[in-house]
């Protein structure tokens, strides 16, 4: 500055004129960036604080939850064992109420809420040879009648479950007759009807051929039937 | 005399009243803009010290200086190249230098001095 002062006048305020110019940009620079990262250190800081509290709460509800679900999950697993604890207890201390559970069961299978598997028995149903020109066609097919007589038979038989080709027949379903094809629960089925069920064949067969019973009515019919006993069926629960 | 840190006051409150925000990926600029004008400034100042100085230099330097630095920076952003770190790593080499040899003018004239006052 000294030196600055030594030269002509003319030079000398055309240089203070250029040095107040770069010191205003030089202030103008520092004096910013220092503003701007002091503020960017205030209001960095909470931001952040208050991000890692909010995860952290995030986090401790989510652990909570997460006990609280095991709680339950425990609590669950106790009751269903003291519900199976009452029923045994009440099974083995009356007779009266064993009978009811098992009574309980088998509605649950005839409603078809639980898959069953057992041993069981196979009827199937099959329309007869006929000549359509001679005789008349519905003497020799099967009729939702028939399929009725069946199942009616194996259910007081004592059968759990009954299928009709495949399909698992509920409390409510129905059965509707629709010319050559029946419908059971919306779903039409063409002959032959299989109509499996599971229970005792030691019991459902005879039942089915008792003299006079339905083997001999359907078999009047002209209705091919075949019954067959299996060792082994399974039904899917609905 | 007072006209230069009149300049300097008035660029400081400039620079702490304003209150534009800019996002954060242009503070690099903004750091490399005071480098390259720190630098030119012990620059001149060591220019003034062995009498090389010249105002075009100095000033062209300052401003031009502060725009490539800034440029340099946008370039990297853009190509992904941490160009910056070049701009920092010339100007603050440059800076030590530059201080370096006003430090030791400095030293040369004072006890020049006080050999003459002796």
């Amino acid at each position: 500055m000294k030196k600055l002062q030594n030269k002509p006048d003319r030079s000398v305020v055309n240089k203070r004129i250029i040095f107040s110019l770069v010191c205003l940009v030089l202030g103008f620079i520092l004096a910013y960036s220092y503003s701007l990262s002091s503020s960017k250190k205030i209001s960095g800081e909470p931001t952040n604080s208050k991000f890692f509290e909010q995860e952290e709460r995030y986090r401790e509800d989510l652990i909570q939850q997460k006990e609280r679900n095991k709680e339950l999950e425990t609590e669950l697993v106790a009751r269903q064992q003291q519900v199976r604890e009452i029923e045994k207890s009440l099974s083995g201390s009356e007779e009266q109420y064993e009978s009811l559970i098992q009574e309980a069961e088998d509605l649950r299978l005839l409603l078809g809420v639980l898959p069953s598997t057992g041993t069981g028995v196979k009827v199937q149903l099959e329309d007869a040879e006929y000549d359509p020109a001679s005789v008349n066609p519905n003497d020799y097919i099967v009729h939702e009648s028939h399929v009725f007589q069946v199942l009616n038979e194996m259910k007081i038989s004592g059968a759990q479950a009954i299928a009709i080709n495949g399909q698992r027949l509920k409390a409510n379903s129905y059965i509707k007759c629709n010319g050559p094809v029946i419908t059971v629960d919306g779903k039409q089925f063409p002959a032959p009807f299989v109509i499996e069920a599971i229970g005792d064949p030691s019991v459902l067969v005879p039942s089915l051929k008792l003299t006079g019973g339905v083997l001999d009515q359907l078999v009047n019919d002209n209705i091919v039937v075949t019954i067959e006993e299996k060792s082994k069926l399974e039904m899917p629960s609905l | 005399m007072w006209l230069p840190l009149l300049g300097l006051i008035l660029g400081i409150s400039l620079g702490l009243l304003t209150d534009i925000q800019i996002p954060s990926v242009y503070e690099n600029y903004l750091s490399i803009a005071v480098l390259a004008a720190l630098d030119t400034l012990f620059g001149g100042i060591r220019a003034q010290l062995q009498h090389v100085y010249d105002d075009k230099v100095f000033v062209s330097g300052f401003f031009f200086n502060i725009a490539l630095a800034a440029g340099l920076a946008f370039l990297g952003v853009h190509l992904g190249v941490d160009l910056y770190l070049a701009a920092i790593f010339a100007f603050g080499v440059r800076l030590f230098q530059n201080i370096a040899v006003i430090r030791r003018m400095l030293l040369t004239k004072w006890t020049e001095r006080k050999g003459t006052i002796d």
